[in-house]
């Protein structure tokens, strides 16, 4: 187990909070440079674990959670550096550091079964995490967009009207976010399918793989998800929908997808419990 | 040289006499070669916008300066010099220093943290510069003001937020809207406050500018003005389900914009924001619009409201702000202070430098059989000895934090050592000659 990410996050998380209080451009530095040093060490573990087990270290719901904190902390940098607005760190990077914490301290899994030596495993939940981490960053976007409208809404432009990008950004960054996780969580989805079609064929069939259907929760809330983002983008392309009600839409979906990783991941028994 | 800065500025002067000291561009290229010319006088910079005029120069003699400087204000702009010196203030060295950083910084400004007053520092200084009139101590001392202005801009909330009701509503406009050059801005009315607004939101190049008016001739001339269209009055429903921001300011003694009006067109918008910005009084738009959830309604109160946050927000950032700019003092005084330690230090090596020549030629029948990479050696160690000799004194020198003390280290060190006697020291077998005290730098420039 190793401290030095999760701490390292936190610190970014800190110096974050910091910067979005006193935007001070040294605070904000620091902050981006403590959450890329989070990422480079988190980079290094996983390379080292996938050099021990030869694959990706993705088996167990702490792997998956770790995989997906250290995707979410590359993808929020990029939208960092791409966009110049580094005020969203203050929400995402507290997420991060807690989400690695619980990463670290989860219990290590056991041996690898073998119907995971697959590449179309490793594709599928490298698919699955980056939707994940996409629908995060858009849920930031979201919950920024409507703190920022109440503010502006209340006639008290404050703390947020000073930090925050415009509406009209963060609507379009939510946008951009949920179809590119849209599009990931569907190709992680089709792939699964296709590697669940040859499991399928492996003869003792795996319990775990027989056990996959839509009564299994994870696939369920996974589906659930599928649809509630379908919708958001139908109802945005379609009904022209965008504001307050996308932004609580993809609100709404994290929250699930967050049941997802975490409570049923760590407490339900599922069909994809491979540690 | 001294530094000296001669002004007048709203903190001083009425409004009248200022507007009589003030110089156009043209008039203040030529006033600044004309005060460079004088004798007096070193480098020169003249300050000159609508709340102050400041001249910035280095003289030996600051009564001399100060006769100069004001003389030429009261001559060039045809002001009684009686008039005039009741309105002047001074200052000096570091309080000059401290006094332009702090107008750079937008902290002398009438609104405090206003942003021009940096853009207009610069202006008058490339005025000088390109008429040769400034030096190395005017130089530095506004690059370092320019320093201290960016720095206060970048590290404290000085000047954030607006301070007029036009750049509060499009602040508001831009932090709804993004860019506004994707928006479609309606104007609903002609007068004078849709007039200063609307050519705000035109600077900001909208994708679509639309004037709608009661009175066709006051929308075509406003349109004109905004390079923007026409809408009739009769058309203002349609023109209202397109727009992004509406600002509107008529004469009108009842509400233009009713809530059903409103609502009718937020129904085309599919919960596009709609940003309303009623700055009519009595109002133009139903206060009950604002219970609709995608609109934004603004009346004059509330950009009133904005604006008065903006100027706390901007007071309670001075103590910081004064920090740096005393930061930069210190930092541009320490280099002031190096400059008058400066012709001493140099003396200083140039006498050891002789010596060591000196006692090298002495050893050249000695030392020429050695080889030449040991009469190398020989050069080498020499200077090293020399160069570590002198680090000491004259780090410490120029760090003294006083430039009175550091002139009379100064003079200590060209008594001691002989410095104004170029002779002593050439041969040490002479008896030192009787110690001439050099005149010793003065002031900044130590010239």
């Amino acid at each position: 187990m190793s401290v030095l990410e999760p701490a390292l996050y936190a610190l970014g998380a800190v110096l974050y909070a910091a910067h979005f209080v006193r935007r001070q451009p040294a605070l904000g530095h620091a902050a981006t440079g403590a959450l890329g040093a989070g990422v480079v060490v988190h980079t290094f573990l996983l390379g080292m674990a996938t050099v021990r087990e030869s694959a990706l270290p993705l088996v167990g719901a702490g792997d998956a959670l770790s995989g997906f904190v250290w995707l979410l902390a590359i993808v929020y940098l990029y939208v960092e550096l791409t966009s110049g607005e580094r005020a969203m760190g203050a929400f995402i990077a507290p997420f991060i550091a807690v989400l690695s914490l619980v990463a670290v301290t989860s219990a290590q899994p056991g041996p690898r079964p073998a119907i995971l030596d697959s590449p179309l495993f490793v594709f599928h939940v490298t698919f699955v995490l980056f939707a994940y981490a996409s629908f995060a960053i858009a849920a930031v976007m979201g919950v920024t967009y409507v703190l920022l409208f109440r503010e502006l809404k209340g006639r008290q432009p404050g703390v947020f009207y000073a930090r925050l990008p415009s509406l009209a950004t963060l609507d379009q960054m939510n946008g951009r976010a949920i179809v590119g996780g849209f599009a990931c969580l569907t190709a992680g989805m089709a792939i699964g399918l296709v590697w669940l079609l040859q499991a399928g064929r492996v003869v003792p069939i795996d319990p775990r793989v027989d056990a996959m259907s839509m009564a299994d929760p994870k696939i369920l809330l996974a589906v659930g998800s599928w649809l509630l983002y379908a919708f958001q983008i139908m109802a945005r392309t379609t009904l022209g929908w965008s504001g307050k009600r996308t932004a609580w839409l993809s609100a709404v979906g994290f929250v699930v997808i967050l049941v997802n990783l975490l409570p049923v991941a760590y407490l339900v028994p599922t069909s994809h419990a491979f540690d | 040289m001294r530094l000296l800065i001669l002004g007048v500025s709203h903190h001083t002067a009425p409004i009248d006499l200022r507007e009589r000291l003030a110089f156009s561009p043209v008039d203040l290229g030529d006033a600044v070669s004309a005060l460079a010319r004088d004798p007096a006088l070193g480098e020169v910079v003249l300050l000159s916008t609508c709340n102050r005029t400041e001249l910035y120069a280095t003289c030996q003699s600051l009564e001399d300066g100060h006769d100069v400087m004001a003389g030429f204000l009261a001559t060039a702009r045809a002001v009684p010099a009686d008039d005039l010196r009741a309105h002047l203030y001074t200052r000096t060295e570091a309080d000059a220093a401290r006094h332009l950083f702090r107008v750079a910084a937008g902290l002398d400004s009438l609104v405090v943290g206003e942003p021009q007053i940096l853009g207009q520092v610069k202006q008058a200084y490339a005025s000088a510069t390109d008429r040769h009139a400034t030096g190395a101590l005017l130089n530095r001392l506004f690059h370092t003001a320019f320093t201290a202005g960016k720095r206060v801009r970048s590290e404290t909330e000085l000047a954030e937020g607006a301070v007029s009701v036009s750049y509060a509503a499009l602040g508001l406009a831009r932090k709804i809207c993004g860019d506004l050059k994707h928006a479609s801005v309606l104007v609903i009315g002609a007068g004078e406050m849709a007039e200063l607004t609307a050519r705000h939101f035109a600077a900001q190049q909208p994708k679509r500018i639309v004037v709608c008016s009661r009175t066709a001739a006051h929308a075509e001339a406003l349109a004109a003005e905004v390079k923007g269209t026409i809408v009739p009055w009769t058309e203002l429903d349609a023109a209202l389900a397109q727009a992004d921001v509406v600002v509107t300011a008529t004469g009108a003694r009842t509400p233009i914009l009713t809530r059903p009006r409103v609502q009718a067109a937020l129904r085309h918008r599919r919960g596009r924001p709609l940003f309303l910005i009623d700055i009519a009084l009595p109002r133009d738009v139903d206060p009950l619009v604002a219970g609709d959830s995608d609109v934004f309604l603004y009346n004059i109160d509330d950009l009133q409201s904005v604006i008065n946050e903006s100027l706390a927000r901007r007071s309670s950032e001075t103590t910081q702000a004064e920090a740096i700019v005393n930061q930069e003092v210190e930092r541009f005084m320490a280099w002031a202070r190096s400059r008058t330690a400066m012709p001493t230090v140099v003396a200083l090596r140039q006498r050891f430098e002789a010596i060591r020549r000196a006692e090298l030629d002495r050893l050249q029948p000695k030392i020429a059989g050695l080889p030449p990479e040991a009469r190398a050696r020989v050069d080498e160690v020499t200077r090293l000895i020399i160069e570590k000799l002198l680090i000491t004194p004259t780090a410490q020198l120029k760090a003294l934090p006083d430039q009175e003390l550091q002139t009379s280290y100064a003079d200590a060190l060209s008594h001691l050592f002989a410095l104004a006697d170029p002779a002593a020291g050439d041969d040490e077998d002479d008896e030192p000659g009787a110690p001439k005290a050099g005149p010793g730098p003065r002031g900044f420039a130590g010239s």
